[in-house]
């Protein structure tokens, strides 16, 4: 039989009964539409993630106490919470492969203006940390070395703390609390969005010496600074400077790092280990979407079967005027393919559409938030739909290729 | 043709059938000998359970026999995969059936069409003209884009004629084709199956109505699976007394 009159042959037998064929396809449709989806919507995060760090700059590296950084949680919960001290970060001014080191003090207290407060986190960081970070200012000023010099009171604003304290008035020169000190505002920062899922727009930043001395730490909560040559040198330098300045010995096996009481990375490190997470968390939910396309795949194999027991008068007809056993086979295998593949089609434009209304409410919230969608998980989902008639489709085609056909004709 | 004038279309010797049903063996057919020339109307007669349908069905190639011997314009058929018996049912033989067997919601034209699908010696741009040739000689052109649901029991059997004939076959098997008729409807089948007979088909009928077998011009009857008359004088009789088939 041709190839022509065996696809024409199962799409007639497709299209025979529509709603039922619909519902057929339901399964794979929202498989399909799922896994599109998914790898979408992972794909335009790992864009926001990846768009964070790398506005930090490639060259910039960012220390924390204790071995597991800040990803395990609060800094306060960490057990070396208080490793990183004062002279250790003056040990790392004498780095050549580091420059502009900024440490960073995180003050608790709420901040308040007259009768408005909030929750935002207040850092006092040394002027470097601007660079570091790449912040710039929208109002006013930066606080300066002589700001640092002196331990003033004065606070730069995140643009949304100013809005909640200020509404639309200006702050600068207005004085606020933190905890049971007055500040006075010098400046707003422009607004940068999320970055690693906090708003950075919410922070105060005040001087650094200011805070230590507020504080009374001798011990910091993070340093960041630049590398002036390889990250990767500038980060074995650090780790050779903070295990002899601490006495710690790297284990004889496993990562060298497993005894450290700190934790240093680039840039570009925490950038790899981000967009791991983000895919891997990408299959992970592709994976669950995919189970859908098994469950469809049962659908079409079920409706299949059923067709098959209905035609088969039919199969036996069509084998009484000269068709082969190759010939019924192709017949429904096709049929079954025709309907994971469409339904694969209109999943893939469901999946996009909804994947265009993520896009249209999430651009609100999240500034890097793009549209993306991913070709080969595309390619990749029809291709399965397309795989799914075939391996689902191949035990009631074969049934139907087998049946003799006397008994065929006989059959009510 | 010119193999069909000294070796016989159908040859049967020593033909025997038997079905075997949890390991109990029934015989259908017993030492069928027979033999059928291109170009005859034959009859094959007997009532239900003779043995005549599964006659037909080895005939037709749709079934094997259990022994003895088939050839089929002198060629043997034995030992023939399922496959083999496809391709040699689809370029030689077609059948009518009793309950006509079209394609539900489908058009007279595809339903023509149907065999030619599996026709391999058809060409493409042939089809259009052979379905529309097959269907003008049971003069259904008019019906031909009619769904095979939207015709009378009487259209449907001629569909059915059509579709037999589209691939020039060397045989026509007509197994009861006018059961699921009524008397006009029937008659009317039966002299379009003669009418093929006399332009020079080979049409092998299969009933258990005297009346219907009597269209034939050789009538072989069954009883039991044993062949127990081959008149082939039939009609010669009827026509020495000036009677008239009907």
């Amino acid at each position: 039989m041709r190839l022509h009159d065996l696809s024409t042959t199962a799409l007639r037998g497709v299209t025979r009964n529509r709603s039922r064929a619909l519902l057929t396809m339901l399964g794979i449709i929202i498989g399909v539409g799922a896994v599109v989806l998914m790898t979408s919507v992972g794909k335009s995060m790992e864009s926001v993630i990846l768009g964070q760090i790398s506005a930090l700059g490639p060259k910039t590296i960012a220390l924390w106490p204790g071995k597991n950084g800040p990803e395990m949680g609060a800094a306060t919960l960490n057990p070396d919470f208080d490793s990183i001290k004062l002279s250790d970060v003056e040990a790392l001014k004498r780095l050549r492969t580091v420059s502009n080191i900024a440490p960073g003090i995180f003050i608790e207290g709420k901040t308040t203006y007259g009768t408005e407060e909030t929750d935002t986190r207040v850092m006092g960081a040394s002027p470097e940390a601007y660079t570091n970070q790449v912040v710039t200012i929208a109002e006013g000023r930066l606080h300066d070395a002589q700001d640092e010099f002196d331990g003033r009171f004065v606070a730069v604003l995140g643009p949304d703390t100013a809005r909640d304290l200020f509404y639309n008035q200006s702050p600068i020169g207005k004085r606020i609390s933190i905890g049971n000190h007055k500040y006075t505002v010098i400046g707003v920062l422009e607004p940068v969005g999320t970055q690693f899922f906090q708003n950075a727009d919410e922070r105060v930043v005040i001087p650094f010496e200011t805070a230590r001395i507020v504080s009374g730490r001798t011990y910091v909560d993070m340093v960041s600074m630049q590398s002036t040559e390889d990250p990767a040198d500038a980060i074995d330098d650090i780790q050779w400077l903070l295990r002899r300045r601490h006495k710690i010995v790297p284990p004889a096996t496993g990562a060298s790092t497993d005894n450290d009481d700190f934790l240093v990375r680039s840039s570009a490190q925490a950038q790899e280990i981000l967009s791991t997470v983000s895919i891997s968390l990408t299959v992970f939910i592709t994976m669950i979407a995919a189970i859908s396309l098994v469950v469809g795949g049962i659908g079409i194999m079920n409706i299949m079967l059923v067709a098959v027991t209905e035609r088969t008068r039919e199969i036996g007809l069509r084998k009484a005027l000269g068709a082969q056993g190759r010939d019924i086979l192709l017949q429904f295998l096709i049929e079954a393919v025709t309907l994971t593949f469409l339904g694969g089609l209109v999943g893939l434009i469901g999946g996009l559409g909804v994947n265009a209304l993520i896009v249209a409410i999430a651009t609100r919230f999240l500034e890097r938030y793009i549209f993306a969608v991913n070709p080969i998980a595309i390619v990749a989902a029809l291709l399965m739909a397309a795989g799914t008639g075939l391996a689902f489709g191949i035990y009631p085609a074969r049934k139907a290729s087998r049946l003799n056909p006397i008994e065929a004709l006989r059959y009510e | 043709m010119t193999s069909s004038k000294t070796t016989p279309l159908i040859e049967t010797i020593g033909l025997n059938k038997s079905y075997v049903n949890d390991e109990v063996e029934t015989p259908v057919l017993h030492d069928i000998n027979l033999s059928i020339s291109s170009g005859e109307f034959v009859a094959i007669m007997g009532p239900s359970g003779s043995g005549k349908s599964t006659l037909m069905h080895i005939l037709g190639f749709l079934d094997v026999p259990t022994s003895g011997h088939y050839n089929f314009k002198g060629a043997s058929t034995e030992e023939k995969s399922e496959d083999e018996l496809a391709r040699i049912r689809s370029a030689s033989v077609s059948f009518v059936f009793q309950s006509f067997n079209l394609l539900p919601r489908t058009s007279v034209f595809d339903n023509v069409m149907l065999p030619l699908l599996y026709n391999s010696a058809t060409r493409v741009s042939e089809r259009k003209d052979r379905v529309m040739k097959a269907i003008e000689s049971v003069g259904l052109t008019d019906r031909a884009t009619y769904l095979s649901n939207q015709l009378s029991g009487g259209q449907q059997q001629r569909v059915a004629i059509a579709r037999a004939l589209v691939t020039t076959p060397e045989i026509i098997f007509a197994d009861e084709p006018t059961g699921n008729l009524d008397s006009t409807s029937g008659t009317h089948v039966m002299e379009i199956l003669q009418n093929l007979h006399r332009s020079g088909h080979t049409i092998i009928l299969v009933t258990h109505e005297q009346m219907t077998a009597e269209h034939a011009e050789r009538i072989i009857r069954l009883h039991d699976g044993h062949v127990i008359s081959d008149d082939r004088a039939f009609t010669r009789r009827i026509a020495k007394r000036g009677g008239q088939i009907k």
